[in-house]
């Protein structure tokens, strides 16, 4: 296998605030392969998107990289200096965001924008990038691509403004694409629209996507491998089929489980996974998700598990294990899966 | 909309002359009997009201000719006016353009320095600066310049009588007085405008881009903070030419402000209208501009 | 200060607005600057109540030192010109800055708030003719308007003030006006046109009452405009009259001598300033105090 592109190793970023710090990105380490698609999946507040924005070091204030190394290619993203950051940015890794109404300038023209990226690299003069912005457009599936460029923002559909992004991203043909949950702002059929796209691009230029998501559906269709996040923390890693067809970490498995079927059987309520986000600023001793997990032992409540190896090319942080879970607590019949219920310690009860 | 405006500006004159033209038929009282008669044929006050009025305005828009002076006999006003205009619009131009161009750095400034001891400097200033009547600062301004450090300047920044010279030496301080109130009003504004900016979410894209931080700064914050700043630039310039009849005044400049008040002390009406009017041209003129400006600006207008 | 009005209007409104005050009133308390400011304006007020019944001198004495001579022990501020002792001067100037500030304030609040009510709350015709006059009245530049209208009128206090009055209750109403616009479509209006409340209960009962906050900060900031227009006109001499001291035209007066006797022109000017700032601050805090996305 080729050295991976993109290696990051024990990031911590946090947050300083009035009530405390907060850990956003709690010891977080992947790699990224070149040409791979990987899904970053976890709730608001798992620290899916400051994990990408560390990457870039875009993390706004009061927001701090605490420690950790990142290694694009063979250089510490970490340790750069602004200029090399800078030079990175856009060229060699491009991001795109979540809201593309609010992501793009008011008063400057589309296309004006997205040749921006190329003539800031000195990728292209500016006649060049004018031509290369129409080229793009068209990649991106834009019709009438010489005068939408021409456009502001405002005058574009929404599935058109994200188009534009992703034609911005790809502007300088990076070795990286980051999409920080580039559908959630967009209607259900413009979405598969956009991650056809995504896909395609992924397969068609041999660009690695970090595509971070809440939904699971999302990832099933685009992404290679998978890494799931809660409260900070990496749970769960691996390649997307296996994770799907056997999560090893109870949040996983929960969340696979609470995604509506179309196949399921009518009566079947609709599952959640019970309680709330953990308190960042105080997470649960333990394991963070002990307090909703139906599986936790003793063990759970004052240990955090580390993340091992559970298959060959599966992690987890869980000290039950899936596995163990479906043999001795009968996971795969539950149809209760609040906190406790399977494992019986201290059924329903959230601890805090 | 262009329309709109003019006929704005127009009726502005109008319901303004209406106002006055009545109470103002007072004349220096020396005049007396047959010589007062005749004074009053020569300008037409013996009409009744509405027919002065109509060949007021009639005069003003087919030939631009507001009249004569009725304390100098035989003085047309309307050179007058233009000539006062011209002198005015200096000390007004200078200091708006210092208003503008150094209110809009400094808040920038403080914007990116924010909650920093420049931050801090510069908003307080900012606050002493609106708060002290033009005439304050145009005195404590001439206490140290003229007063305090006299041999270093000798007295060079006074308006000389006499003639504009077209030195740039002797503008500074009265377009400084003039401006520096509204300059501290734009510099909070653009330092408020940009914080606001800076958070937004094209900010990031940007910088995500790889952009150079000034570049970021000035085309994609500045641009964008700067919309509510035109928005008072019309009020703006209606200060500037509201606080230039007080500097006028105390400086001594000959230009639309002091022949303002002074006609007004010497009751001169027709010179009153005839300078009002061109105020209030100039006005419409600016609120246009300052309309023009903003849809410029923000294409969010131009093809909403 | 606020507080009493919220209590008066307590029983009318939502049970949010209850809290409005209190957290308003919270969130001043914690303004250095805005505290800073009120107790300055407080002791303005004293020494302006004190001047009505006592001042060190007569304020239109004249003669009692040399003229021009500056700060003594005798007289803290120094004379002026005609040997009057400028701390009275001053001192008598406060209640004509104040009179006109607050005067011109409650004026504008009778004049513009009633208009931009009914503008903002009826539409249609009312409104147009309401935004036609404001568009007009803003092309005049104020100074010259209120010049001209002192000059017909005769320069008295009073006249000042309407004067004053007549270049600046467009603000006042532009305001109000956009209130009612924006108040007129939230449901608990709509709640009381269904109960059938009267008109005049729906205006002044409903919309009145949560538009308060920013009418109070509007009226707050017109205050030192008011004072400072005023102090303009006298500075141009269109303002009160002698020997009625007020602080433009002891300014005047003062930049005539300049040269020899800087105190005559820095006393009114560093009063002027200092009471502009004050209510330039305290409008800046209360308008943060009420302003439910503040920062903190």
């Amino acid at each position: 296998m080729a050295a991976p592109v993109l290696q990051v190793r024990n990031l911590r970023t946090q947050f300083k605030t009035d009530g405390g710090l907060v850990r956003a990105v709690d010891d977080v380490s992947f790699d990224l392969y070149p040409g791979e698609s990987l899904g970053i999946v976890g709730e608001s507040g798992s620290g899916k998107s400051i994990t990408a924005l560390s990457i870039l070091r875009l993390v706004p204030e009061p927001g701090q990289i605490v420690s950790g190394e990142i290694k694009f290619r063979n250089q510490d993203l970490m340790t750069a200096s602004d200029e090399e950051i800078r030079e990175i940015r856009g060229r060699d890794i491009a991001m795109i965001f979540q809201d593309p109404q609010s992501s793009l300038n008011p008063v400057l023209k589309t296309g004006f924008q997205i040749g921006e990226a190329m003539t800031a690299h000195k990728k292209a003069t500016r006649h060049e990038a004018v031509q290369r912005t129409i080229e793009l457009l068209k990649r991106v599936r834009i019709p009438a691509p010489e005068r939408r460029a021409k456009d502001f923002p405002h005058q574009l559909s929404g599935g058109m403004r994200q188009r534009a992004m992703i034609a911005m991203g790809l502007a300088n043909s990076p070795s990286i694409i980051i999409a920080d949950e580039p559908t959630t702002a967009l209607d259900v059929t413009v979405q598969a629209q956009i991650l056809e796209l995504l896909g395609d691009l992924n397969r068609e230029l041999g660009t690695a996507i970090i595509m971070i998501t809440h939904n699971m559906g999302v990832v099933a269709g685009l992404c290679q491998r998978l890494i799931v996040m809660y409260a900070g923390q990496i749970v769960e890693q691996g390649p997307v089929d296996e994770i799907f067809a056997s999560p090893q970490h109870p949040y996983t498995w929960s969340l696979l489980k609470s995604m509506p079927r179309v196949d399921a059987v009518r009566h079947d309520r609709l599952r959640s996974i019970e309680g709330i986000a953990p308190d960042l600023l105080r997470p649960p001793a333990g394991c963070r998700f002990h307090p909703r997990c139906p599986f936790r032992v003793e063990k759970c409540l004052t240990d955090q598990p580390p993340l091992m190896q559970v298959k060959p090319d599966q992690m987890s942080a869980c000290w039950v294990t899936m596995d163990r879970a479906r043999e001795e607590m009968g996971a795969e019949g539950l149809t209760d899966i609040s906190p406790g219920a399977a494992s019986g310690l201290q059924p329903g009860k959230i601890i805090p | 909309m262009l329309i709109g405006f003019t006929v704005l500006a127009v009726s502005s004159i109008v319901f303004l002359l209406i106002h006055r033209l009545p109470g103002d038929a007072l004349f220096s009282e020396k005049l007396r009997g047959h010589a007062y008669a005749e004074l009053l044929h020569h300008y037409g006050l013996d009409q009744p009201l509405y027919t002065q009025y109509w060949n007021f305005v009639v005069g003003v828009v087919t030939r631009g000719d507001l009249g004569e002076s009725l304390v100098n006999r035989g003085l047309k006003i309307t050179p007058l006016v233009i000539r006062e205009t011209a002198i005015s619009a200096q000390v007004g131009g200078v200091a708006l353009i210092f208003t503008v161009g150094l209110g809009i750095v400094l808040g920038v400034f403080a914007a990116i320095r924010q909650n920093t001891w420049i931050d801090y400097l510069l908003t307080t200033t900012s606050v002493i600066g609106y708060s002290m009547p033009n005439f304050v600062i145009a005195a404590l301004l001439i206490l140290v310049f003229g007063v305090w450090l006299q041999n270093v300047t000798q007295g060079t920044f006074f308006y000389q009588l006499g003639g504009w010279k077209g030195d740039i030496g002797q503008l500074w301080l009265p377009a400084f007085a003039l401006g520096f109130p509204y300059a501290s009003i734009v510099a909070r504004l653009t330092r408020a405008s940009m914080l606001e900016v800076i958070r937004q979410d094209y900010v990031r894209t940007a910088r995500a881009k790889g952009l150079q931080e000034s570049v970021i700064l000035v085309r994609h914050a500045l641009r964008n903070a700067l919309i509510p700043v035109i928005t008072i630039l019309g009020p703006l310039v209606i200060g500037i030419i509201t606080g230039s009849v007080v500097i006028e005044n105390f400086f001594g400049i000959p230009g639309l402000g002091k022949e303002f008040a002074q006609s007004i002390l010497n009751r001169d009406y027709a010179i009153v209208i005839g300078v009002f009017t061109m105020y209030a041209a100039m006005v419409g003129v600016a609120n246009l501009l300052v309309d023009l400006a903003y849809v410029f600006i923000d294409p969010r207008i131009r093809y909403g | 200060m606020a507080t009493a009005a919220a209590v008066v209007v307590a029983q009318e409104l939502e049970p949010e607005q209850a809290s409005l005050w209190s957290d308003a009133w919270r969130r001043l308390k914690r303004n250095r600057l805005a505290l800073v400011a009120s107790v300055y304006l407080a002791l303005l007020v004293v020494v302006a109540l004190v001047a009505l019944v006592w001042t060190p001198y007569r304020m239109s004495a004249i003669g009692l030192a040399p003229t021009y001579s500056g700060p003594s022990a005798a007289h803290l501020l120094g004379v002026d010109e005609l040997g009057r002792d400028i701390l009275s001067r001053l001192m008598v100037g406060a209640q004509i800055s104040l009179v006109v500030g607050v005067g011109t304030q409650l004026l504008v609040l009778a004049v513009g708030v009633p208009l931009g009510l009914i503008a903002g709350y009826y539409k249609g015709y009312l409104d147009t003719v309401l935004s036609f006059l404001i568009n007009v009245f803003y092309g005049i530049p104020d100074v010259l308007l209120a010049m001209i209208l002192v000059f017909i009128l005769g320069p008295s206090l009073t006249n000042i003030i309407v004067a004053i009055v007549a270049t600046r209750w467009m603000d006042m109403a532009r305001l109000m006006r956009g209130q009612a616009l924006s108040l007129r479509e939230r449901e608990f209006v709509e709640a009381g046109r269904a109960a059938g409340a009267k008109p005049l209960k729906m205006l002044f009962g409903h919309i009145l009452p949560n538009a308060l906050g920013p009418i109070i900060v509007q009226a707050t900031f017109g205050i030192p405009s008011a004072i400072l227009f005023e102090a303009f006109l006298s500075f141009l001499g269109v303002g009160v009259q002698p020997p009625t001291p007020s602080w433009g035209s002891m300014a005047n007066e003062g930049v005539q001598a300049i040269q020899y006797a800087p105190h005559m022109v820095l006393a009114p000017s560093v009063a002027l300033s200092l009471t502009l700032m004050a209510f330039n601050f305290l409008g800046d805090g209360l308008r943060d105090a009420l302003d439910p996305r503040s920062r903190r």
